[in-house]
């Protein structure tokens, strides 16, 4: 008898969507990575959906929904309340449940991307709710973030540093903002993106199905 | 690779232990350790201690553990070891300084547990890490902190 067996990566539709999330400070470009990302990962033949969570609006769900990138119905929306780190990592009760309720509606579902409400550099994933995430700092917002310590910085699975077209026009060291990233992550990655050009997407994507989708 | 998309059951389910005790004398069983941090993931990729390249891509129902048997095969086992859990070992000296480290952990969101009158935090990054934040409480004697090394499991 041979059980769980070596076999090719591409028979995993038996298994459970691949959930991750993204996270990040107010305004570092979540939405707006999630939207690079989705043209990518529909090439590449995965089926995903998203929750994204806010405050107390639903405004970055209608976004996406009304990007014309996703069809809408793919799109879940989690009120966050005032304390958005609390439902991705306290108790995530609220995402688990949207999760479940998409990948019900939607069977073979491959991904799912969970998208925090902007928080600070302190807000973390509950490994309960997803399986890898990504925590998305921006140019702009200083080229000190890193050195900050904070928790999402330095114990996401991939940190995302984006409008790295912004540094010239903000003051910031991008290269000696990428090296203090990379030493306080010991060997964890750090990829850089301009999330409005695209530039740099295809790699998150290569990481996001490198770390959970086994289609490499 | 090795795709694992369930878990077979405990290394003690009586069902596969006998398998599990014939491979272990011929050398036919494969570890994959992971650090306790991570039991919370379902899908990952990781090189066993044999060499396999193995990507784990569980239901959510299916957590990891201790002992969980991976692959079962006429001549090779996998089984999860979980690497044993480093903790900073504080003990305030008076009850100000209990509330105040109390306070310290719960903001800093660290994972604790309660040993008699210490209070253990579980060491997910270099232990500076988490003295600097106390810095004044350890500097001062308010607080006495060591390591607690792990106990010796098998597995």
């Amino acid at each position: 008898m041979t059980i769980n067996e070596p076999r090719e990566g591409s028979a995993l539709k038996a298994a459970s969507a691949a959930r991750i999330g993204i996270g990040g400070p107010v305004g570092s470009g979540k939405t707006a990575l999630i939207e690079a990302l989705i043209p990518i990962l529909v090439a590449r033949g995965i089926d995903l959906a998203i929750v994204t969570n806010d405050l107390v609006t639903r405004e970055d769900a209608e976004r996406l929904r009304r990007s014309g990138l996703i069809d809408p119905a793919r799109v879940s929306a989690v009120e966050a309340g005032a304390c958005p780190h609390t439902v991705i990592r306290e108790d995530p009760t609220l995402n688990i449940v949207a999760g479940d309720e998409l990948e019900a509606r939607l069977p073979g579902l491959d991904l799912m991307i969970f998208e925090s409400g902007g928080d600070n550099l302190a807000s973390t994933f509950s490994l309960d709710l997803v399986d890898w995430w990504i925590f998305v700092i921006d140019v702009a917002g200083g080229g000190d973030i890193p050195r900050k310590r904070g928790p999402g910085v330095l114990r996401c699975d991939l940190l995302v540093v984006n409008k790295i077209d912004l540094a010239p026009y903000v003051g910031v060291d991008l290269d000696a903002m990428l090296s203090e990233a990379h030493a306080l992550r010991d060997a964890k990655p750090v990829l850089t993106t301009n999330a409005r050009s695209a530039e740099g997407v295809e790699a998150v994507a290569d990481a996001i199905a490198a770390a959970v989708l086994f289609k490499l | 690779m090795r795709v694992i998309d369930r878990i077979l059951g405990s290394r003690l389910d009586e069902a596969l232990a006998v398998r599990l005790h014939h491979l272990e004398h011929h050398d036919g069983v494969d570890f994959f350790t992971l650090q306790s941090a991570d039991l919370g993931r379902r899908r990952l990729r990781a090189t066993t201690g044999k060499g396999e390249e193995i990507a784990l891509a569980l239901p959510r129902e299916q957590p990891l553990f201790d002992g969980a048997v991976l692959a079962l095969e006429r001549d090779y086992a996998l089984i999860v070891r979980v690497a044993e859990q480093r903790w900073l070992r504080l003990v305030p000296q008076d009850k100000a300084s209990a509330v105040e480290l109390g306070y310290h952990a719960g903001n800093l969101h660290w994972r604790v547990q309660f040993e008699g009158d210490a209070l253990l935090v579980a060491l997910e990054a270099p232990i500076e890490d988490y003295l600097v934040r106390l810095a004044g409480l350890v500097a001062s004697g308010r607080v006495q902190s060591s390591v607690k090394a792990p106990e010796v499991t098998s597995c």
